[in-house]
């Protein structure tokens, strides 16, 4: 009994932590998307630069002789967040801003076509790209707190949660990353630009406010915080250059999940991925933990298609 | 202060302004009425921008408006309140009012600015932490009416205030603009349906018919027109 208590409250323990970053990058696609209604395939390969440019970072540019190797990877992981962010905005700047914003609100489908097949080919490059300059080894950001852990507990009788080190501050940098960025959103006059160009993009134009700029900043800062949610993986997980396609599909999810266009929404999304992934191995076997989670994606959606945050109403 | 001449813009290849040329002194009011489908939203969508004219020019002050960037047009003091409103609907009541101060002038009398604007429209600071999409249509229109004010305007270009609102509330909205503008000598450009109201508010006004000026004219002469009495005031 104390045992399968003990299994509980460990996976639950992992979900919430592994849920935190997954939450963190599902917010990076969740505010490309609610501020552009741009649908970006290659948001999973800006992850994948986010973990090289991070492991560069460690092994090649000095963070691991400045800071060590205790907490040099997450120096590393939040100097790969505005390097990406840097990225992100001419990406945005030379291509994804010929296929939107303002210059294609007159057109059919809003350049959603075109939107599609653009950021599918920045995958297709990114990815092989990273092949040709990366190498197909499997690279990795680990820190000798991957493998140790903290005791909570004993709880009660002697049932005690072993939190892992390296994801328990995976989770706390996530969770400040995304208070941070939710203060902007809200409180500042930038933050609430990018909602009001999201609302209504004509209308903002009205106000002053330039959309096609507002829509490189949003960019941006999505490419940045999913760049730093693909560092704190990767202090857990090993990454190839391919890692992205693995884990565009649980950023999908999450956005979908949490509401299309709402930011608080994909972060809940990401965690409720996590948790579902985690637990479910208290009950499958560990293989089938992707499955898992796919199935209560799809119950959630059969019983609110609009997901946890979302509005059913069209936008005007 | 407004100068459009020649003004021909539109959609693909059809044209729905064809050749319009109208004027707005500092300081008048001048309302633009017609039918539906006549052109009045696309002008002023062009004034703004939105959309981009195959002919004519339009100078605001000493700018040649169609070398400036849409969204650089509100920096020079032009003041858009869309048709059917078009307010933030996932920003506050107040946040909207920030939006409509973006601009160095707004920024700058943000504090006279909004007293004004609660004092005018007090039912905006009664609701001013409340999300705008969820206002009612009335109160949503005095939010984009607001929402223009905010930004210290040199000009309050106004699509339609009366669209979509029972006739009190939009006699109501009417009340409130020439009382805003008896206490701010506010320039004024208003697109209507309401003819008479929208000619009896304003010094100055043009006839918009099929994408053309049809008539123009200070406020006697228009309303005083045989054709205006039939087609528009029901006389």
């Amino acid at each position: 009994m104390t045992q399968a208590l003990e299994g509980f409250l460990q996976a639950l323990s992992a979900g919430l932590l592994i849920g935190a970053v997954y939450g963190l990058m599902c917010v990076g696609l969740g505010l490309i998307f609610g501020v552009m209604r741009v649908i970006n395939f290659a948001q999973g390969d800006f992850m994948m630069l986010g973990m090289y440019a991070a492991f560069y970072f460690f092994t090649a540019l000095g963070v691991q002789a400045t800071f060590g190797n205790t907490f040099g990877p997450f120096v590393a992981i939040l100097l790969a967040g505005p390097v990406l962010a840097v990225f992100g905005y001419f990406v945005h700047l030379t291509l994804i801003s010929r296929v939107s914003g303002t210059r294609t609100s007159s057109l059919e489908g809003e350049g959603h076509y075109a939107q599609l097949i653009l950021t599918l080919g920045i995958a297709l490059i990114l990815q092989n790209g990273g092949l040709l300059v990366f190498g197909s080894v499997l690279a990795s950001i680990r820190t000798p707190l991957s493998s140790s852990a903290w005791e909570l507990g004993p709880l009660f009788y002697d049932v005690s949660v072993f939190i892992n080190k390296a994801r328990g501050i995976d989770a706390v940098v996530s969770l400040v990353t995304m208070l941070l960025l939710t203060l902007m959103i809200t409180r500042s006059r930038i933050g609430k630009s990018l909602r009001a160009a999201a609302d209504n993009p004509t209308a903002a134009t009205y106000m002053g406010i330039d959309v096609d700029r507002a829509h490189r900043i949003a960019f941006a800062l999505g490419t940045g915080i999913t760049a730093i949610a693909g560092g704190l993986l990767a202090t857990n997980y090993p990454f190839h250059p391919f890692v992205g396609v693995e884990y565009v599909i649980v950023m999908y999810a999450g956005v979908v999940l949490g509401g299309m266009g709402s930011i608080v929404g994909a972060f809940w999304g990401g965690m409720t991925i996590g948790l579902v992934q985690q637990m479910s191995t208290l009950i499958l076997p560990t293989q089938l933990q992707n499955a898992a989670i796919f199935v209560v994606f799809l119950l959630i959606i059969f019983f609110r298609p609009q997901g946890f945050f979302g509005r059913m109403v069209e936008r005007t | 202060m407004l100068r459009i001449e020649g003004l021909t813009a539109g959609y693909s290849a059809i044209p729905v302004l064809n050749g319009v040329s109208i004027k707005v002194e500092e300081g008048q009011f001048v309302a633009i009425v017609g039918p539906n489908g006549a052109g009045k939203t696309t002008l002023f969508k062009t004034i703004s921008g939105i959309v981009r004219p195959s002919a004519g020019t339009i100078t605001f002050g000493d700018h040649d408006l169609l070398a400036i960037r849409p969204a650089q047009r509100a920096h020079l003091g032009i003041a858009h309140v869309p048709e059917g409103r078009q307010v933030f609907p996932s920003l506050t009541v107040m946040e909207n009012l920030e939006m409509g101060a973006m601009t160095e002038a707004g920024q700058r009398d943000w504090k006279r600015n909004i007293e004004r604007i609660f004092e005018w429209l007090p039912i905006l600071a009664e609701r001013r932490g409340q999300f705008a999409g969820t206002l009612s249509g009335g109160q949503q229109q005095m939010l984009a009416i607001g929402r223009g004010l905010a930004g210290s305007p040199k000009l309050l270009m106004l699509d339609e205030p009366s669209m979509g609102l029972a006739p009190t509330i939009a006699d109501f909205i009417f009340e409130r603009l020439i009382e805003i503008r008896r206490q701010s000598n506010l320039t004024i450009l208003l697109v209507e349906q309401r003819v008479a109201e929208a000619l009896e508010s304003a010094d100055h006004g043009y006839v918009l018919e099929a994408g053309r000026v049809a008539l123009e004219g200070n406020n006697q002469t228009l309303r005083a027109d045989d054709r205006i009495r039939k087609a528009y005031l029901g006389m």
